[in-house]
């Protein structure tokens, strides 16, 4: 369900909006007819249980999957597909690039790639908690090192919007809260992010905004507080209205 | 605050890709593995071609003919590298998949192409490590060549750039064929069948059809095995590099078009086709460029200089009629020593193959069979001969022209050499597998870690 009010809301400030995104795998539907937009600087969660049609919609957007019907605009103006590469960034779930390299040198060929100072790629290891393991190879880091590392790599990008999948997965409820406060303050710099979540907490303490998906479909689009007026759930957490909306 | 601008893929610097591909490919056991098993390989045969090579130079001695059948590109260079040709039919698939097959497997391609480069960039620099671990992998075929120079071999420089020169473009053909099965698999595993399907698959055609006529030889000729033949010949084929070029190229390009994840099948499909034509008018054109240069010391692939200026003088078509079947063995030494010659120096030659197995079979019945028919302009003569100096003094008295005279002291004199390397089996099998593996060992070092790095920095 797409809700036009709230678009219209952040039309001022809207950064990257999505139209009618479909996808159909051997003739079932992945995601039908997704729409949605998102502004500066903003958090926006899509969240769903797993086969809800969310990394599908992630790899559609990014312009890593072929998509059969659809549209993106970036700032007001259309951004077709061969082109998302230069707005969005994608940090797919349950990979390990590079695996027999050294995380240092993983880090190292992205900031050499996006010209990066040694200081920046120095406050990005810190900030994300790479520093114990950068002389360890890819392959042998746990799989929370696994997401820190890529969130890293995410960060030495340039591009305006980031799109992750899964981001906490792996992550204790510490290193959740602080991989949160990272990309908190990305954001407060003005970085915008996409984060495919399936755990419903996790979701509500790191996002703005929620896109809830099940499906293939949109459920309910907006803030905590719109969606509690929605559901009529005063007080309802995001597992609560989820469940009213599914 | 962020400027919204898109971030623009052409500022992208190349560096830091290349090095990484490099960086892979060196990594990887594929390499190191296959540096270690061609080292003996390599030594064997190049330790028994010195051997053989040794024999005939101690039976050339005392006779300045046979010594002069003696060439170090037949003894010795082209048995030595016939192991490596071997070796990298059979193991190069394997080095050059893993420039993309690693990628591919651990998702890293998913990251990868969306780094600001465009995909012919991308497969640009894969290509260019497989060049470096060509190269690498050549090191102990190169070191047998130094080997022999260093006990007193003789190397001609043209002969050895020039084999050198075509097991490198078929080294590249191999990396680019891989690279494209790569491109479309979806596992290491089945880029590795494809890959071994069409190398072995074309080696074996090339055994099976040797010698047949008509449509088998054609599909004989399109074996990747007849790219180093000229090469292993003595001979630069122009049009054999244009192909070679040509099909590489256009590997390279089908695997850019396929490599990027987000495009329909369809509409990879359609992309394609122009590469695929593209790929075909150069293979085709490729066929009508009969320009070769024979690089070998002895001018095996040529008559006598005089010959050569007299023959390329003769403007009117000649059309040879040959009454022998392919197989025929006369048919070869024919080719050989006549036909091959005059049709590199002869600027319009026609050669008809008039025979077949059938004729050779019913021969008793068949007076034309082993005729060779000269047709020169109005006039005509047969021939039996399979050697230049029966036919050339045919050939002129058909054109009209005085057959030039012998030009003296050109003769090739051969380079016998009695020597023996068995010695040098420690070098194969001992010394430089020990360098090949300090070396690998070397490049799985953990990095330097700045301390900058390490305690962090405020952007």
């Amino acid at each position: 369900m797409i809700f036009a009010d709230d678009a219209a809301r952040n039309s001022s400030r809207e950064l990257l909006r999505v139209e009618n995104l479909a996808k159909r795998y051997d003739g079932e539907t992945a995601i039908a007819r997704v729409s949605f937009s998102i502004a500066a600087g903003e958090i926006l969660g899509i969240v769903g249980p797993n086969g809800a049609g969310k990394t599908t919609l992630l790899e559609v957007l990014a312009g890593l999957l072929p998509a059969e019907q659809g549209v993106a605009f970036w700032c007001g103006e259309e951004l077709p597909q061969q082109r998302r590469k230069e707005a969005l960034f994608y940090l797919p779930d349950g990979i390990r690039p590079y695996q027999d390299r050294f995380a240092i040198d993983v880090m190292t060929f992205f900031a050499r790639v996006y010209k990066r100072t040694e200081a920046q790629v120095a406050a990005t290891i810190a900030s994300v908690g790479l520093t114990p393991v950068l002389g360890k190879r890819v392959h042998a880091l746990s799989k929370g090192f696994s997401r820190r590392l890529l969130l890293g790599l995410g960060l030495l990008t340039p591009h305006d919007v980031l799109v992750m999948d899964e981001p906490f997965d792996g992550f204790d409820i510490r290193q959740t809260r602080a991989i949160i406060d990272v990309i908190r303050q990305e954001a407060a710099r003005g970085r915008t992010f996409i984060l495919a979540i399936h755990q419903l907490a996790d979701a509500e303490r790191a996002c703005d905004r929620f896109l809830l998906l099940a499906g293939g479909k949109v459920r309910g689009i907006g803030t905590l507080g719109e969606l509690r007026a929605k559901t009529a759930l005063a007080g309802g957490s995001l597992e609560e209205i989820f469940l009213a909306l599914t | 605050m962020r400027s919204h601008e898109p971030y623009r893929a052409r500022q992208a610097p190349l560096a830091p890709l290349l090095a990484k591909e490099l960086a892979e490919i060196v990594c990887g056991r594929a390499l190191w593995t296959m540096l270690l098993l061609v080292c003996p390989l390599i030594g064997y045969s190049f330790v028994q071609a010195v051997s053989l090579y040794g024999e005939a130079s101690a039976s050339a001695q005392q006779s300045p003919v046979l010594a002069a059948s003696l060439s170090p590109l037949d003894g010795i260079l082209v048995p030595t590298f016939g192991s490596f040709y071997v070796a990298v039919t059979l193991l190069f698939p394997f080095v050059a998949i893993r420039v993309l097959g690693q990628e591919k497997e651990s998702g890293a391609l998913s990251l990868l192409v969306q780094l600001p480069y465009r995909s012919s960039t991308l497969i640009l620099a894969k290509l260019t490590a497989v060049l470096a671990a060509w190269t690498l992998v050549s090191i102990p075929a190169l070191s047998a060549l130094a080997i022999w120079a260093m006990i007193g071999g003789h190397l001609a420089a043209s002969e050895t750039v020039n084999l050198l020169f075509g097991h490198l473009l078929y080294g590249l053909l191999v990396g680019a064929i891989a690279l494209f099965a790569a491109t479309i698999a979806d596992s290491s595993a089945t880029a590795a069948i494809i890959a071994l399907a069409v190398t072995i698959g074309s080696w074996v055609l090339d055994f099976t059809l040797a010698g047949h006529s008509g449509v088998a030889a054609f599909v004989a000729q399109l074996s990747l095995t007849q790219v180093l033949r000229p090469f292993e010949q003595g001979l630069f084929s122009a049009g054999l590099v244009l192909g070679g070029t040509g099909a590489i190229a256009g590997l390279s390009a089908l695997a850019s078009v396929w490599l990027l994840p987000g495009v329909a099948t369809q509409t990879k499909c359609i992309r394609s086709v122009p590469c695929v034509l593209a790929t075909l008018l150069t293979l085709g054109l490729s066929t009508q460029i009969r320009q070769t240069i024979d690089v070998t010391e002895d001018r095996r692939n040529s008559f006598p200089a005089a010959d050569q200026r007299l023959l390329a003088t003769l403007r009117l078509p000649l059309i040879i009629k040959v009454y022998l079947a392919p197989e025929d063995p006369r048919y070869g030494d024919l080719q050989r020593n006549v036909l091959a010659k005059l049709d590199r120096a002869m600027p319009n030659v026609l050669i008809v193959l008039a025979g077949s197995r059938r004729d050779a079979a019913s021969r008793p019945a068949n007076d034309t069979y082993g005729e060779i028919e000269y047709s020169y302009g109005t006039r005509s003569d047969v021939s039996r001969s399979t050697s230049p100096r029966e036919v050339l003094p045919l050939l002129y008295a058909l054109a009209g022209v005085q057959p030039p005279a012998a030009a003296p002291g050109d003769a090739y004199p051969g380079y016998p050499l009695v020597a023996t390397a068995d010695a040098t089996l420690f070098w194969f099998i001992g010394g430089l597998p020990l360098l090949i593996a300090g070396a690998w060992w070397w490049s799985r070092r953990p990095p330097v870690i700045s301390l900058f790095t390490c305690k962090g920095a405020q952007p």
